[in-house]
């Protein structure tokens, strides 16, 4: 019996090992694969940039996937721990610095130095989240700034003027009062005066918080500073509009979809260009305006999503190529075409194939909101502490917790984590 | 002690041919990721860069974790409150069950119904069901005067999903009640009732001491599943960073693993709840020697 038990693990192991190797493939075409987030559509359009890629390059095969965000770092994560990573991923900015000090990344610098001239005309703000000492170990691909939508619908009816360029903090809350509307009579709020994710500070927190004069994290990333100055004012400010219940509160928000702009419940948001595609498909009539003053002053954030390149990659010459490429003029009027971002390159963003998009939409705002932007800050163990900060708000948010106890509890995890990240 | 038939010749070659595919599973998939989590458990590793030595210090580590301490609190309570009321409630349900009333298969069927649903479309229904504004529930006590409640914020979320575990495990409860319930030799029901036991007098008589084996495996089961719980869990407090409003010990070693690349800390985690659990068992398997009665 013993014998035939060993028998047996000796010829599963065999069986294992046998599928574990695979014949050497030869290709004459150099293969690229590309994986990046997003919506279904981009799929399309990233085609279309691989297809005019195809034609400048025909020794060169790109395959791209696009996966939902969620799906995307799984897929990820498995791939780089099965050693089988895509050639060249997409990458979040606040994100990259937590793969870079894994060593999962190439530096790209070598291949920058190749061809000096085409970083050139880049926006220098985009650049700058990707850069590592003297190196860069990812690009930009697109870049979003934050602004304020309106639903000109509902400020019609409500007889409240549009958001203008001189609004500060007081006129939005002064505004969501007007806003904020029990349509059907029902006894509940179906209207709200604004909706925007306070978990994220790319789409409300941090815009506030620069704007009252207080900061995320100090420069060398050891302390968190959301709970100090005029981060706390912005922090009471965004308090109030969930108390005075014109922001509906998270408890609530998710029974209304995912973004309650795009399903009419809201009549303002704070969000990028990338919801541009699904507000127009909701039909929903709305314009842009740049975020409000502060007492410190007007703010914005700015992200970019990058190209980054697996330290692994076979074939990195041909990859590179592809970044290459869609940073070149072509691919970036064909990804400005698509709608979801605004160009890295310069030219190609202040040109019509970016300002002049199907529709009366003020694109400039987007363009001219670079000038206040702040960066959404870039550092290791970004995503643990943005848990910690983020969520550990909620109950505050939902009326369960006082803001300042929770606020000094949340800071002091915070910290934790970047000590724990170092 | 040897029971059963023993294969004969032939019969003996087939025998291992038929297991083969069942143990490679075991072997490779089971027992090979038991070892590697051990093994990891003493190393730092973030999925890129080479495991790194780390003794015991993952171990240590998770008693100064005050997030996992948190997140470990919350499986105990979770099971202090999920398995009795797994436990009664199915068997309350299979004695119901278990009499001769119309459209009983109807009744199997539905309370069933959960155990064969996959636990994310189900999850979604209850999300709107506990909605603040627009949920069922609130609609309900509503309209009986009351005011609303926020189920699924940080003070009632573990009462909330608790309460939607217990129904999705009802089912398979039930099915382990009702087997053990039909094995009762209906005689003996006869002849407590000629001398003159009421309901009440057989329920704990005869009934209840003859279903303890029932008893005792669901609870073992059950326990099994507090421990593991994450599916509902997930769906139902995930908050827009990714933290949970009530975070158990596998949404913890989820986090660590696939959101934060710290398997050693993931995998010490995983042991130690493994470690848990078999403790847990020891305690059952003693109680079951004592007061477990098999015919």
């Amino acid at each position: 019996m013993k014998k035939n038990l060993f028998v047996l693990v000796i010829v599963s192991v065999l069986l294992a090992a046998c599928g574990g190797t695979k014949p050497a493939e030869t290709q004459a075409k150099s293969e690229v694969t590309f994986m990046m987030w997003g919506a279904p559509e981009e799929q399309t359009v990233w085609q279309a940039v691989v297809d005019d890629f195809h034609a400048a390059n025909p020794n060169i095969t790109v395959k791209v996937e696009v996966s939902d965000w969620d799906s995307y770092w799984t897929k990820l994560n498995t791939l780089i721990a099965g050693g089988t990573p895509p050639d060249v991923f997409a990458m979040d900015a606040p994100l990259y610095l937590d793969w870079q000090s894994r060593g999962a990344l190439l530096n790209l610098q070598p291949y920058i130095d190749a061809s000096p001239s085409f970083l050139e005309d880049v926006y220098p703000q985009t650049l700058s989240a990707y850069k590592v000492g003297n190196d860069y170990y990812g690009l930009p691909r697109d870049f979003q700034t934050i602004v304020l939508f309106y639903n000109k619908d509902m400020f019609d009816a409500a007889g409240v003027s549009y958001p203008t360029a001189d609004w500060t903090y007081d006129d939005l809350l002064n505004a969501a009062r007007d806003l904020t509307k029990d349509t059907n009579a029902d006894g509940k709020i179906d209207q709200y005066g604004i909706w925007s994710d306070t978990w994220d500070m790319e789409l409300f927190w941090s815009e506030a918080i620069w704007a009252y004069g207080g900061d995320i994290i100090n420069s060398d990333h050891t302390k968190t500073l959301v709970g100090e100055g005029g981060a706390r004012d912005a922090w009471s400010y965004i308090d109030s509009l969930y108390k005075e219940g014109v922001m509906p509160q998270p408890a609530t928000s998710g029974e209304y979809g995912d973004d309650l702009f795009q399903s009419g419940n809201a009549a303002m948001t704070t969000i990028g260009h990338w919801a541009v595609p699904g507000y127009v498909q909701a039909e929903i009539k709305f314009g842009v305006a740049p975020m409000p003053k502060g007492p410190a002053g007007r703010a914005t954030s700015v992200n970019s999503a990058g190209f980054v390149m697996s330290k692994d990659s076979k074939n990195p010459g041909a990859a590179f190529e592809f970044i290459k490429f869609a940073l070149s003029e072509a691919g970036q009027k064909r990804l400005a075409e698509l709608g979801f971002a605004i160009p890295v390159l310069k030219s190609v963003a202040e040109s019509d194939s970016y300002l002049k998009q199907p529709g009366d939409l003020d694109q400039k705002v987007f363009l001219d909101s670079l000038e206040f932007a702040h960066m959404k800050p870039v550092f290791k163990g970004y995503e643990e502490w943005a848990g910690v900060v983020g969520d550990g708000l909620t109950p505050v948010w939902d009326g369960e917790a006082e803001l300042n106890p929770t606020l000094d509890e949340v800071v002091a995890s915070a910290d934790e984590v970047l000590a724990n990240n170092k | 002690m040897e029971y059963g038939l023993k294969p004969l010749g032939r019969e003996k070659i087939w025998l291992w041919v038929m297991l083969t595919p069942t143990l490679i599973g075991l072997v490779f998939g089971t027992i090979g990721s038991l070892l590697a989590t051990l093994v990891l458990s003493l190393f730092e590793w973030d999925l890129i860069r080479p495991p790194q030595w780390a003794g015991l210090s993952n171990y240590v580590a998770l008693f100064q974790n005050e997030a996992y301490i948190k997140a470990f609190t919350n499986t105990i309570t979770f099971a202090l409150l999920y398995v009795p009321g797994v436990v009664m409630i199915s068997l309350l349900v299979a004695i119901l069950l278990n009499r001769k009333i119309g459209g009983l298969g109807i009744f199997r069927t539905i309370y069933f119904l959960p155990t064969v649903t996959s636990a994310v479309a189900t999850a979604l229904v209850w999300n709107m069901i506990y909605g603040k504004d627009t949920g069922i529930l609130n609609f309900l006590l509503e309209s009986i005067g009351m005011s609303p409640v926020c189920w699924l914020c940080s003070n009632n979320a573990m009462m909330s999903v608790v309460i939607v575990n217990i129904w999705g495990a009802i089912g398979e409860g039930m099915i382990i009640f009702l087997a053990g319930l039909t094995a009762i030799p209906r005689d003996y029901y006869e002849a407590a009732s000629i001398d003159g036991a009421n309901d009440t007098q057989q329920f704990f008589q005869i009934t209840l001491p003859l279903i303890t084996p029932s008893i005792f495996f669901q609870t073992l089961i059950s326990a099994i599943n507090a421990f593991q719980a994450y599916d509902y869990i997930y769906m139902l407090t995930r908050r827009g960073q990714g933290d949970s409003t009530v975070p158990v010990a596998v949404y913890s070693i989820y986090r660590n693993a696939f959101n934060f690349f710290r398997m050693g800390t993931a995998s010490a985690q995983a042991i130690q709840l493994a470690l848990l659990v078999a403790v847990f068992m020891a305690i059952m398997f003693w109680w079951e020697r004592n007061y477990v009665v098999y015919e």
